[in-house]
């Protein structure tokens, strides 16, 4: 059948959000996130190598409001990345497919990238 | 590259408004999407007032009720109305699902109708499944012996090789799962999409089939197979209540330990 010029029909456009899709999606964008962060995270050591001056830079850059959310984000980011691939791991062994038991798991992928956030943040501000 | 968009041709325009004339009080507003091969024009969507008081309970109900007395113009396919065929697959409040068999009762406010999303539409709500068509015939969908003869009339199977079956054999191809996946929509002319996969596992886990290893080397494929990142959209919209997730994982799990 020769239909070439036929519409397509819309789809990312109407198709209704999922728990599971929206986990998906984020899973590959807190993966680019956590690979960037990385880096900038390498580059920091790196510039220490560089002097004393380096450090002050980058110390300011964090003690600002911009660089403790970009430090959160960063750590929220590496969380949920973390918990989800563990439900990836779960679904390769075989196990977790059932619709309800998807979305349990989704939910706490979501709850838990938090409460992680949350205790490694404390933890490194020694507060826990 | 993939795109989110749709192309140029296929941008959705407002269409025309049929107001009710029955002076109902009871009304649903219908937005159905409409296309006419006939004319140039794009895609549009058309609002329809229905009168909820004479009209049955499914979707499908509303979709006869607006062609036998609103626009006889209307174009969608179905056949059993019972769920059992798979024709009138289409897009209902966001999600793929069998018009046949989804109330309208349980989706409150206006009710968006869509042809199955990502494939080429051929009129209004029907829309073009060749490809996947031309995938369910790869993945050879037929029982594979060297039993000849008078053996071949019947080959038995345990109850508990037939209980492997439970769960796949009921898929009926109405393409919900397939054009509810993402990777199918972005990859659909390589990655064999989750209905196909259902089907290919339905004939690997068959235990009177004799070419399980054939079969799971055709599909052991960086796109066939390996685009399937777990969306559960599939799971999800399935009308069946069917698990195509759980079918291609656990290919996967076989080509994983095998």
């Amino acid at each position: 059948m020769n239909n070439k010029n036929n519409p397509l029909s819309p789809h990312l456009q109407i198709y209704r959000w999922q728990i599971s899709s929206l986990i998906s999606i984020s899973h590959r964008i807190t993966g680019i996130i956590n690979v960037i962060g990385l880096v900038i995270i390498c580059i920091w050591i790196g510039l220490l190598f560089a002097g004393e001056s380096n450090y002050e830079l980058i110390n300011i850059f964090f003690q600002s409001y911009f660089g403790k959310l970009f430090a959160m984000g960063f750590v929220w980011s590496y969380s949920f990345h973390l918990l989800s691939g563990i439900r990836h791991f779960i679904w390769d062994l075989g196990y977790g497919y059932e619709i309800k038991t998807a979305n349990i798991s989704g939910i706490i992928v979501i709850l838990g990238s938090l409460v992680l956030t949350v205790l490694m943040w404390g933890i490194g501000r020694a507060l826990i | 590259m993939v795109q989110f968009s749709l192309p140029q041709n296929s941008k959705i325009l407002k269409g025309k408004y049929y107001k009710d004339k029955s002076g109902s009080d009871n009304l649903k507003k219908v937005n159905i999407y409409r296309w006419n091969p006939s004319n140039n024009e794009n895609p549009r969507i058309d609002t329809f007032e229905v009168d909820m008081n004479n009209c049955g309970p499914k979707v499908l109900d509303i979709l006869f009720k607006i062609k036998n007395e609103i626009d006889p113009s209307l174009t969608f396919r179905r056949s059993c109305a019972h769920g059992v065929c798979g024709s009138c697959a289409m897009n209902v409040d966001g999600t793929n699902t069998l018009s046949c068999i989804k109330s309208h009762l349980d989706i409150k406010g206006d009710l968006n109708i869509y042809p199955l999303p990502h494939l080429k539409v051929i009129k209004d709500l029907v829309a073009d499944l060749t490809t996947l068509y031309k995938q369910y015939e790869s993945v050879e969908p037929w029982l594979k012996t060297k039993i000849s003869g008078k053996e071949k009339e019947e080959i038995k199977q345990s109850q508990k090789d037939r209980a492997k079956l439970d769960g796949y054999y009921e898929c009926i191809l109405c393409a919900c799962c397939s054009t509810s996946c993402p990777s199918y929509w972005w990859n659909g002319d390589k990655y064999l999409g989750p209905a196909v996969l259902l089907q290919a596992y339905r004939w690997i886990s068959d235990s009177r089939d004799e070419e399980k290893k054939e079969r799971l080397k055709k599909i052991a494929d960086e796109l066939k197979l390996y685009r399937c990142h777990t969306i559960m959209n599939c799971t999800n919209s399935c009308p069946k209540g069917l698990n195509p997730a759980k079918a291609i994982g656990s290919i996967k799990k076989m080509l994983a330990t095998s």
